[in-house]
């Protein structure tokens, strides 16, 4: 089904990328699941997601920071926390390396750990949350994604973990 | 009413890349053309709509919302788009696709939220 030398790829062949070039597809089944392919395959795409949401989130709490932080100060302050776990998490996740590994899965830990301290808290005491941020209400205003991002995360580093005694 | 001309457009636009990108996702192995075009065409979109925004805005059109939150959206808009081609492109394989599929949604979302600001609620 997949056509292997594209016809239909002029555009992408002309661009200088990395040496997994258009005429060695990279390997799809991940058979190599080490810390340095982290960033290729699927995990593209994941953190191409984690990027969406860094800067959105840091665009959008600087936004607020500056035009209406006295209305719902704690509101915005954990969004300002989630766009930095965000950004953190987004290039942790993109570089490869041992440390990097640790870097992203204590990224993704808090924003797991976040997104359920500040859900919960969000139905608790809904006064604090006058305005939504990314992580109140399980990231409704956002689809869910926001809660579902560190399952993802979680998964795709377990997945691709630093063997034992590997250097960095 | 937020579907004027531009958010109709827009909305083809942004549906078309993304049809594209879950289209070639699925079937290839490689970063597409269409994707590509696709997605540039978003882009192409974006500097239009920017230029007759700021024609329309300096002839004195007022916004709900405010400038700068408009003005802050479109230029994010067109980073994500420049980035999602960079990304996309730089690994090829078959989630390049997806990454600049998932480009042209969040500009969608993005495009949603411009016109909000400038319009207001009322979607239709």
């Amino acid at each position: 089904m997949d056509k292997q030398q594209p016809r239909g790829s002029r555009i992408a062949s002309r661009v200088h990328g990395d040496p997994t070039a258009l005429d060695a597809p990279a390997a799809e089944s991940a058979q190599d699941r080490s810390p340095e392919r982290k960033n290729r395959g699927l995990g593209r795409i994941i953190i191409a997601v984690y990027a969406v949401f860094a800067l959105s989130a840091l665009a959008r709490s600087t936004f607020q920071l500056f035009t209406i932080f006295h209305e719902a100060p704690v509101a915005i302050t954990l969004s300002m926390i989630a766009a930095a776990v965000y950004v953190v998490a987004t290039i942790s996740l993109a570089r490869t390396g041992v440390r990097a590994w640790y870097v992203a899965m204590g990224a993704v830990i808090v924003e797991l750990l976040g997104i359920i301290v500040v859900s919960v808290l969000s139905y608790a005491d809904p006064q604090l949350f006058p305005k939504a941020s990314v992580w109140s209400h399980f990231g409704q205003g956002y689809g869910y994604v926001p809660f579902a991002l560190p399952f993802v995360g979680l998964w795709w580093l377990l997945t691709h973990r630093p063997r034992r005694g590997a250097a960095s | 009413m937020i579907f004027d001309g531009f958010m109709i457009a827009g909305t083809i636009v942004c549906a078309v890349s993304v049809l594209l990108g879950l289209w070639s996702t699925a079937r290839h192995r490689f970063p597409t053309d269409a994707s590509i075009l696709s997605l540039a065409a978003v882009e192409l979109f974006l500097v239009v709509y920017g230029i007759a925004a700021g024609v329309r805005q300096s002839g004195g059109e007022t916004l709900v919302g405010a400038a700068w939150e408009f003005w802050g959206y479109l230029a994010t808009a067109i980073l994500v788009v420049l980035l999602a081609g960079w990304w996309g492109i730089g690994e090829k394989s078959r989630w390049s696709n997806l990454v600049m599929a998932a480009a042209g949604f969040t500009v969608f979302v993005m495009l949603f939220r411009m016109q909000q600001v400038w319009i207001g609620q009322g979607i239709f």
